[in-house]
């Protein structure tokens, strides 16, 4: 049985965007802010790197601009549960929908098909490490990884930020701006889903897609349940959940197994271990006391 | 004469809604003064604290900082020229330790540097030897007694070289040794050149601890005075308006028959720790038990899990029956009434109307045969209910939000008692209300106990405790510490087992 082992290249692909949503996601949580709308932030940002890559040539621009479309994003989800004081399932949602019609309309629009392939001009080029082919995104993941942790937990930011989340008064009363402090969070988080969703356009899958991250989003909000808020577990977790996504995609191509059972049976594999796991760590998991709720003065 | 640290000149508040919570109101305080601020609920000192503190800014009025005019936009504003305010509601992180709590917003230069925790740890224990405030800094604080939390918010404030401290109705939730404790941490304050304003409706502690003190009442100025020129009587009477309303005579009865028995009582609380852990007592007819004890102590948890709102092992019997795996309703119909601590929350659905919160949970006699709500007998019945408990209110069809604490705690009494109980529980009756109200519910409460009802009082208020208890408990940590006629306790010794002594070492 080396199909355990073969997928390991894949598998450390898949965990990219998992991992690196959910890291932002960690940050905005820790704020106090919660955004269900990675989906869409992933969707959006996967087009928009695709379409900068594709008007300037140049595949790094394209994954910048993903980034920046993330983090507008965050900024609009900051705005409207931040400083609007709005239901943020109900803007996470909107920016879920918006993701999915915007590059369901732009795709056609640019391209006259709903699911153009990108040309390999446009791809983020690969790293050679000790004769090994790497995606940059995979090496780059732990780093993010080991950042926002260090962020979060060693510096005086990080205090301030785990505070707005726990406890805004407190916060307030010691003069931390709690709203403009949860607001970068949002952008935070928001940023580096869009870095999640340029990898998956320009790095792994080369294509564009109104469903092109394919329940990838929630999964990462799965995994911050999974992570206790901890990116380092996120990290974990992120591996986890991309060995099964990357065991799914192998089984369902590997012929005969396919035969035996049709693929989308295989394909449910990761999002049932997903529930599963959920199920498990969602007791267990802490989270800020203040998620959530916005921060009003009285 | 000192100079004032800060003048407050004719200050007025509206809120947006139209309520007046202050008129042109003077407030000084001198450098190294303590100075009281009295009042009751709803008397203004909270708006006018808020105020100095920057939460809050006025509607007109001028405030001076050692001489000259400032405006405040914020608290961090009004901290950094050297105003501090401890809330009631504690503002700290629960999972962060001490020193985290301190060093919150003040931890170093760079906002990506790490956080200097020994530069302010250093500063920290400096604060702490010179004040007399002692508190561990390497424990979440979610783990200390709230006494320890409040030292806390205090040394948070010094840290940052604060020059006045408002204390917003500090004593509220310590035990009378706490007090005294903090008090004295308040005088050694005062003498290192600080400023401290009190607020409190607790007229023992202007007494004890002020220099001067200044009265409102109705969002005016009543008086100032040096607190040695004045005396009890006077801020009572300042304080509420006229003479204070007397309490009729305690009659005591000795109990009738046993209508409830709770024997070896366990409740587990949050994270499996019991929060009440074996308690055992019996209330009779004609007899008011009162429960003494800190909040926090389970006095919620004991109270829940004999109306059916939590798990529970034991025995708890109410007229022989036993109420063991009962819900509510069940609990309810057996005679079970009940008060709750958290009126807005558990009492009342504020959005409801009056009419329809005068029929929660009995509405079987205004249901007719397809489920349907008779309106017209609920109004009749409504409009009783207002009559009978004096309930202010434009009528059965308001919000019940729109009554203040008083009436909507008339309200919930008029509700209980209406289902016509064996048995009442009033947790913390009078917490929040004013001086009229709670005088009503006190009335009432020993008129119900006269005409044979079996009650049980929990409240952290002593004063009330000794007012209409027959026989005292006192619980800590989960358990009782005593239990005893109200004849052989004084407040000391209660204050004593408040702390968690047994009642030989209180009697020593």
């Amino acid at each position: 049985m080396n199909i355990l082992i073969d997928v390991l290249p894949v598998a450390l692909r898949a965990m990219v965007p998992i991992t690196l949503a959910a890291v932002g996601e960690i940050f905005t949580e820790r704020a106090g802010v919660v955004n269900i709308g990675l989906e869409g932030i992933m969707t959006l940002s996967a087009f928009i790197a695709g379409v900068g890559s594709w008007a300037t040539r140049d595949p790094w621009l394209g994954v910048l601009a993903g980034l920046a479309t993330g983090a507008v994003l965050g900024l609009v989800h900051g705005f409207i549960s931040v400083c609007l004081r709005g239901n943020q399932v109900v803007s996470g949602v909107g920016i879920n929908l918006l993701g999915m019609g915007a590059v369901g309309f732009g795709a056609w629009a640019l391209w006259g098909a709903k699911s153009p392939m990108l040309d390999h001009s446009f791809w983020v080029p690969g790293i050679s490490l000790w004769g090994v082919n790497f995606s940059p995104f995979v090496i780059m993941t732990p780093v993010v990884v080991a950042f926002t942790w260090l962020v979060l937990h060693k510096t005086a930011l990080g205090l301030r930020v785990r505070a707005v989340g726990e406890a805004p008064v407190a916060a307030d009363v010691v003069g931390i701006h709690v709203n403009r402090l949860r607001l970068w969070a949002t952008v935070y988080g928001g940023a580096l889903g869009g870095l999640a969703g340029a990898f998956l356009s320009l790095d792994w899958l080369h294509t564009i897609s109104p469903t092109l991250p394919a329940g990838r989003g929630f999964i990462a909000l799965a995994n911050v349940v999974f992570s206790k808020l901890n990116p380092f577990l996120a990290l974990v977790g992120g591996f986890l959940f991309g060995y099964f996504d990357a065991l799914a995609i192998h089984l369902a191509s590997v012929a005969g197994f396919g035969g035996a059972l049709p693929y989308q049976f295989i394909r449910t594999i990761p999002y049932l271990v997903t529930l599963v796991v959920v199920a498990l760590a969602i007791g267990r998991a802490r989270f800020p006391a203040a998620l959530g709720q916005p921060y009003r003065r009285e | 004469m000192a100079e004032n640290l800060i003048e407050a000149r004719k200050i007025t508040k509206v809120y947006p809604d139209g309520t007046q919570a202050l008129f042109e109101v003077d407030f000084a305080v001198q450098a190294g003064e303590v100075h009281g601020l009295l009042g009751e609920n709803g008397a203004g000192k909270s708006t006018l604290t808020k105020i100095l503190s920057g939460l809050l800014s006025p509607t007109s009025g001028t405030i001076l900082w050692k001489g000259k005019k400032v405006r405040f936009g914020s608290p961090r504003e009004a901290l950094k020229a050297g105003i501090g305010m401890v809330h009631q509601h504690f503002a700290l992180v629960g999972p962060y330790t001490g020193l985290e709590n301190i060093a919150l917003g003040a931890e170093g230069v760079r906002i990506l540097g790490p956080v200097r925790t020994r530069w302010i740890g250093k500063k920290v224990e400096n604060i702490m030897d010179r004040s007399g405030l002692r508190v561990p800094l390497d424990v979440p604080v979610e783990d200390l007694p709230v006494g320890v939390q409040q030292r806390l918010e205090i040394l948070k404030v010094l840290v940052r070289e604060v020059e006045l401290l408002i204390l917003d109705e500090p004593t509220a939730v310590l035990t009378p040794q706490e007090v005294d404790e903090l008090f004295s941490v308040l005088r050694s304050l005062a003498s290192l050149g600080k400023s401290v304003v009190l607020i409190t409706h607790k007229l023992r502690e202007v007494l004890e601890v002020t220099d001067r003190v200044t009265v409102l009442r109705h969002g005016k100025l009543v008086t100032v005075r040096p607190t040695r020129e004045t005396s009890l009587e006077e801020l009572a009477s300042s304080m509420v308006g006229r003479e204070m309303p007397r309490m009729r005579g305690r009659t005591n009865r000795s109990g009738g028959k046993e209508v409830l028995r709770v024997e070896n009582l366990v409740v587990p609380g949050v994270g499996g720790k019991p929060a009440v852990r074996g308690v055992s007592f019996s209330v009779h007819e004609g007899e008011i038990l009162g429960v003494a004890g800190v909040q926090g102590n389970g006095q919620t948890e004991l109270v829940e899990a004999m109306v059916g709102l939590r798990p529970w092992t034991g025995k708890v019997e109410l007229n022989g029956k036993s109420l063991a795996g009962l819900g509510p309703a069940q609990v309810a119909a057996l005679g079970l009434a009940h008060i709750p601590e958290d009126r807005q929350g558990m009492g009342l659905i504020l959005p409801f109307s009056v009419a329809e919160n005068a029929v929660l949970g009995k509405l079987r006699p205004f249901t007719d045969r397809v489920g349907g709500l008779r309106w017209r007998k609920i109004f009749r019945s409504t409009a009783d209910l207002i009559q009978r408990f004096s309930v202010q209110t434009s009528g059965p069809r308001a919000q019940a939000r729109s009554l203040s604490g008083g009436n909507q705690q008339r309200l919930v009494v008029g509700r209980e008692l209406s289902k016509a109980p064996e048995l009442l529980i009033a947790n913390q009756p009078t917490r929040g209300l004013d001086i009229a109200a709670t005088h009503y519910i006190r009335e009432t409460l020993l008129k119900l106990r006269d005409e044979g009802l079996a009650l049980l009082l929990i409240s952290a208020d002593l004063d009330e405790i000794f007012e209409l208890s027959d026989r005292v408990a006192v619980m800590y940590n989960g358990t009782f510490t005593g239990i005893s006629p109200v004849e052989k306790l004084d407040r000391e010794r209660v204050g004593l087992l408040m702390g968690g002594l047994t009642f030989e070492e209180a009697r020593g």
